[in-house]
């Protein structure tokens, strides 16, 4: 299992658009993957899941990937926050 | 008669027939079904979810074709939703495990998120709980084998009234059909609000009792420029609209021309007329409407949109966004103005037996320092980056406005020992609201760099009338002589001290009073920016001589009525295109 730590940086937080690019992204892996605030932990293929985490701007999140692809997933993933979503 | 205030969402005017739409939630049967039905019920909802993804997916393309990829993407959520394999696994699971409906079950579990997302403060994530709705009731009505009753089937041209729109309604509902949008939930950045402006549609949302003041098929107006909606409008009231509606309809068709042209009257006196902004999704619409510039950036948005505290570096890269933007045009930022109607309880304020006499605006400020001061850092930062001005709001003399420049002084010094970039100087002003403020306006103005006048709270403060009061609500009368000697006072003021005096709020924007307000010296104006094309013709072709006649006829005046009438057969007279046509 591979985790890292992201924050969000995008100007509206992990709103509804930013969560489906990330379920997307998360969804092209076979991992099994986590995105955790806190306690809360979710399932980072699903968007209800992750729209749950109301993760704003600045928020502190933990992405983790566990399975044969988790190391490009982890990556693919913290760059998808890191670019912002693909939005700004 | 019915009149309704709600949010200003969508600009234009629209009258017709109501047509009610209620969201019923659909009748799901949840009895048990038998063990060796459970494969064919679980086969049932992915079969369901399947078809549902394509409808959707066909809507998606529509939308891109009709309002562009952008307006699309809206849709993507609820693509996903159907797609959420948490949701898949869990609904085939509980029709397993409890021998129940798959329409059950997957209610159960959409209900539960969007109760969740429904208890934020922050509205991006109310917003969304509408998103899990529609995919639900999408999702049942395939279950139940029922069509969906749809804006797609209006008979005739309506306006539609609805507690919330769904964004797959918003998007299916042909143009030529749809009036207008009345909503009694959602904000300025809510799906109704956002695609009612992508398809040029007039909408008022947030209007709390609409759904009761409607009849089905009776007749209705929204100004969602003003952010009013009238039920079972009176002859005049109609009548009024009408001639507003083709008047709203000239000064679209001019909106392009008129974006790049200076406002100046027809003799020379150039007047800046800047934009309000509330949320920082009105950016497009300010530059689109040609403003000089942002005359009051409201910040509350960032504190009560959520459930703590906005981040120094959160706010930063707001106010940044919008002060690159606008550059090198001036952005009047006001720091935190909660108390009075506004309050989130995160932020600790205090029940008050009277908020509009209580801890509000800077009062608030200066007794949270350490939110003033993260405020201060992130506005100081952002100033930076282009044309910045920091105005305090309730400031009744010039104690708390020392105070609160003391502590932009201390931040700024703060953040060059830090290195940080920072302008030389940034200029304090003061939002004129109180009488308090009025009468010190000459000590007020020796030390503040500009000011600007608040008149919604400055006529609700010196008339003492709750306009929020039904019984006395008529009693809020801006041309009362009271509220026009306390504008004259200021202007006056500013004019022997050298400072610029701006006026925003309700009474700038409003037509029928920007010549007066002209002719009582201001200068610099801050409006709605949908209201920013039709004040600049009327200025283009004012006068600032007949203005300052207009003016000494008024003063002369005893009562608000007199005023009025004055003023109204003026404005006819004059710009008998604007107010008559």
């Amino acid at each position: 299992m591979v985790e890292q730590q992201v924050v969000i940086q995008n100007r509206l937080g992990l709103h509804a658009r930013a969560c489906s690019v990330f379920v997307k992204e998360a969804a092209k892996y076979a991992s099994h993957i986590t995105l955790a605030r806190e306690e809360l932990e979710v399932n980072g293929k699903s968007i209800l899941g992750v729209m749950m985490l109301a993760a704003e701007r600045g928020a502190e999140l933990i992405v983790r990937a566990e399975g044969a692809d988790e190391t490009q997933a982890l990556a693919a993933l913290v760059q998808v926050v890191n670019n912002k979503f693909g939005e700004e | 008669m019915t009149t309704l205030t709600g949010i200003a969402a969508s600009p234009g005017i629209g009258i017709g027939p109501v047509h009610v739409v209620d969201a019923q939630e659909v009748a799901v049967h949840d009895g048990q079904i038998a063990p060796e039905a459970v494969p064919g019920e679980q086969a049932r909802f992915r079969d369901a979810i399947a078809a549902c993804r394509e409808d959707v997916r066909e809507l998606r393309e529509k939308i891109a074709l009709e309002t562009g990829e952008e307006h699309a993407r809206i849709l993507d959520t609820q693509i996903a939703i159907l797609e959420d394999p948490d949701a898949m696994d869990q609904t085939q699971a509980s029709i397993a495990r409890e021998g129940r409906g798959a329409a059950f079950c997957y209610r159960r579990i959409l209900s539960d998120v969007a109760a969740r997302l429904e208890e934020s403060d922050d509205e991006y994530y109310r917003v969304r709980a509408l998103d899990i709705r529609d995919v639900k009731r999408r999702v049942l009505h395939r279950l139940g084998g029922t069509e969906s009753r749809s804006l797609r089937d209006l008979k005739m041209p309506s306006l539609i009234v609805a507690s919330d729109l769904p964004p797959s309604e918003m998007a299916t509902a042909p143009r030529e059909k749809i009036l207008g949008f009345l909503t009694d939930l959602g904000g300025r950045t809510s799906h109704t609000a956002i695609m009612a402006r992508a398809r040029g549609i007039p909408a008022v949302v947030g209007l709390k009792s609409a759904m009761s003041a409607a009849r089905e098929g009776a007749i209705a107006l929204v100004d969602g420029t003003r952010g009013i909606a009238i039920f079972d409008p009176d002859p005049d009231t109609l009548e009024e609209h009408r001639r507003k509606q083709r008047r709203y309809e000239e000064i679209s068709a001019q909106r392009g021309a008129l974006r790049g042209q200076r406002c100046v009257t027809k003799d020379g006196l150039a007047i800046h007329l800047a934009a309000n902004l509330e949320v920082p999704e009105e950016l497009p619409g300010i530059q689109e409407h040609g403003a000089d510039g942002i005359g009051l950036y409201r910040t509350e948005f960032f504190y009560l949109s959520r459930h703590t505290l906005p981040t120094e570096e959160a706010q930063f890269h707001a106010y940044r966004s919008v002060v690159e933007a606008m550059s090198p045009q001036p952005v009047v930022i006001r720091t935190l103005d909660v108390g009075g109607d506004k309050f989130a309880s995160y932020l600790g304020t205090p029940v008050e037996r009277n908020p509009f006499l209580g801890v509000r605006g800077i009062r608030f400020s200066l007794k949270r320092e350490d939110i003033f001061r993260t405020q201060l850092r992130a506005i100081l930062r952002a100033a930076a980056f282009g044309n910045v001005r920091v105005m305090f709001p309730m400031v009744i003399g010039l104690e708390d406005f020392r105070r609160a420049r003391d502590i932009v002084e201390e931040v700024h010094g703060d953040l060059r020992m830090e290195g940080v970039p920072t302008p030389e100087h940034v200029p304090l002003g003061v939002m004129i609201e109180t009488p308090a403020s009025v009468f010190a306006i000459d000590l007020l103005a020796r030390e503040a760099d500009f000011v600007s006048i608040g008149t919604n709270d400055l006529i609700q403060y010196t008339l003492a009338v709750d306009r929020g009061n039904e019984a006395i609500a008529e009693m809020y009368e801006p041309l009362h002589p009271a509220v026009l000697r306390a504008i004259r006072a200021v202007v006056e003021a500013g004019q022997r001290h050298g400072i610029r005096v701006g006026i925003c709020g309700e009474m700038a924007g409003e037509p029928l009073y920007v010549v007066l307000l002209v002719g009582l010296g201001l200068v610099d104006f801050s409006v709605s920016p949908y209201l920013v094309p039709e004040i600049k013709t009327i200025l283009h072709s004012c006068d600032s001589n007949e203005a300052a006649v207009l003016v000494k006829e008024c003063l002369a005046l005893g009562t608000p009525s007199e005023v009025r009438a004055v003023v109204t057969e003026f404005m006819h007279r004059r710009f008998p295109e604007h107010f008559l046509a």
